[in-house]
């Protein structure tokens, strides 16, 4: 089992590289059009590997590549480090790379861009802490091989924390009505406008990562039933592609109120009801 | 290396669309190209709306007076290898609106065009095959082909404000001057 894990936290790069062809194909399928073969991730990361890198100055580019450091750190502390907390930690790091990246360069859309970013940050890491702490009141561990053993799988005892992960992951992974920070034709990817090149290889596989990272956390849902885990997956991969083909942008005050407003209280209430009466 | 890496090239063009003031016409029809009916997303293009990430530059409109600076200035932020694509009757050689006071000629006379797509509006089949033959035009350049002037040669301290229309004037000039302005008037 752990040596399993940690060759998976090895590929994720990977991994993630497949689900987010598999995503594109899904979409395009959905809309009735023949979609992007599925390895074209791939040709996209040697295609760019051959452009010529411009780049504005030594930091933002550092900061690309921290943020792809670090997001993989957050998936390796996720699959083999010894706590779940830390990894969320870690992703939260990862983000703050990537912000401080975006306030670094003069563009206007980098630096607006990095401010939704830290909107995002506001809206859906909370809700990931109270996943993780919900994980731990059902399995009565931070690790992950305990939480992969636990028997009654932890939905059952944390159905509302499962449906608010569901909805938050259009702001985990920046999908339609809260592709807010990364807005295509906005403000043209936010953040990312002045990466190109190897550089910004390392900012698209990040993103790759961050599949991994959320999809592994609601596998996790499943406990010691891996076949529910999957399927649990499989629920939300086809939710997001849905939800990203039918939904228009909201703003930022959308994001944030429903996310405060309506999400957080709902998980908190999970959680609180299963810490004082759920033994 | 650069071998293996260029035979990715053709399967993941992506595309940065710009108008130069057109009639909207062909803007139209190249976003048929992405709906549903022609799918090009089916080739591995992607519309990106930044420059520092596209590959094929699509052209539309007579280019205008105001607009010849921003298209350079996008041009001039494409890193290499880069193809340009003029779409239609009126960024090939100013259609309609050739010799009018406000407008240019064409894109061919500020930057070096690789394919040519006629029509007004150039219909979507055209522009598929003007990408396709644009895309092998592309994987004969290679990434050091064209000497990127560079404009920041002294420092900046923050304290003098940068004045971008001289700077945009600077390039104008070097441009022309390597397309040879003689032979395109």
């Amino acid at each position: 089992m752990k040596t399993l894990l940690l060759v998976l936290a090895i590929l994720a790069p990977l991994l993630g590289g497949v689900i987010y062809g598999l995503e594109r194909k899904v979409k395009a399928r959905m809309q009735n059009r023949m979609g992007p073969p599925i390895l074209q991730p791939f040709y996209d990361f040697f295609k760019l590997a051959d452009k010529r890198p411009l780049q504005v100055h030594s930091f933002h580019s550092l900061m690309g590549i921290a943020f792809f450091l670090a997001a993989w750190f957050a998936v390796f502390s996720l699959m083999v480090g010894p706590n779940l907390l830390v990894a969320i930690f870690l992703h939260v790091l990862a983000l703050l790379f990537i912000t401080a990246g975006g306030f670094s360069v003069k563009s206007p859309y980098s630096v607006m861009g990095a401010l939704r970013e830290l909107a995002h940050i506001l809206a859906a890491e909370p809700i990931l802490v109270f996943a993780v702490v919900g994980l731990y009141l059902a399995s009565g561990s931070w690790n992950v091989i305990d939480i992969l053993h636990s028997e009654p799988p932890p939905l059952l005892k944390m159905p509302l924390v499962f449906a608010v992960l569901l909805l938050t992951l259009p702001i985990l992974l920046k999908k339609s009505p809260f592709d807010i920070s990364e807005a295509h034709q906005e403000i043209i990817g936010g953040w990312e406008i002045e990466f190109s090149g190897i550089y910004y290889e390392a900012v698209y596989t990040a993103k790759w990562l961050e599949y991994i990272f959320v999809y592994f956390i609601i596998f996790l849902f499943g406990g010691a039933n891996y076949l529910l885990g999957l399927g649990l997956v499989l629920l939300a991969f086809l939710f997001v592609a849905l939800i990203d083909n039918s939904t228009t942008r909201l703003t930022i005050h959308h994001m944030v109120k429903f996310s405060l407003g309506v999400l957080l209280p709902l998980a908190a209430f999970n959680v609180f009801w299963v810490a004082l009466w759920g033994h | 290396m650069f071998k293996f890496l260029k035979r990715f090239r053709k399967k993941s063009p992506w595309i940065l669309h710009y108008n130069t003031g057109s009639c909207n016409g062909c803007d139209i029809e190249i976003y048929a190209c992405l709906a549903p009916k022609y799918d090009i997303e089916r080739f591995g293009m992607l519309n990106k709306g930044n420059p520092k990430q596209a590959d094929i530059l699509l052209v539309t409109g007579p280019v205008t007076k105001r607009a010849r600076a921003r298209l350079l200035r996008i041009y001039m932020q494409m890193p290499e290898p880069k193809v340009v694509v003029a779409v239609g009757a009126c960024a090939c050689t100013g259609g309609v609106f050739r010799h009018m006071y406000n407008v240019e000629n064409g894109v061919d006379r500020y930057i070096p065009v690789d394919v040519y797509i006629p029509g007004c509006a150039a219909r979507p089949e055209n522009i598929i095959a003007g990408i396709e033959k644009a895309i092998e035009i592309w994987e004969q350049k290679s990434r050091d082909r064209l000497e990127l002037p560079k404009v920041c040669t002294k420092t900046l301290d923050g304290k003098q404000p940068i004045d971008r229309r001289q700077i945009v004037e600077e390039l104008v000039g070097k441009y022309t001057e390597k397309l040879n302005p003689e032979e395109l008037l």
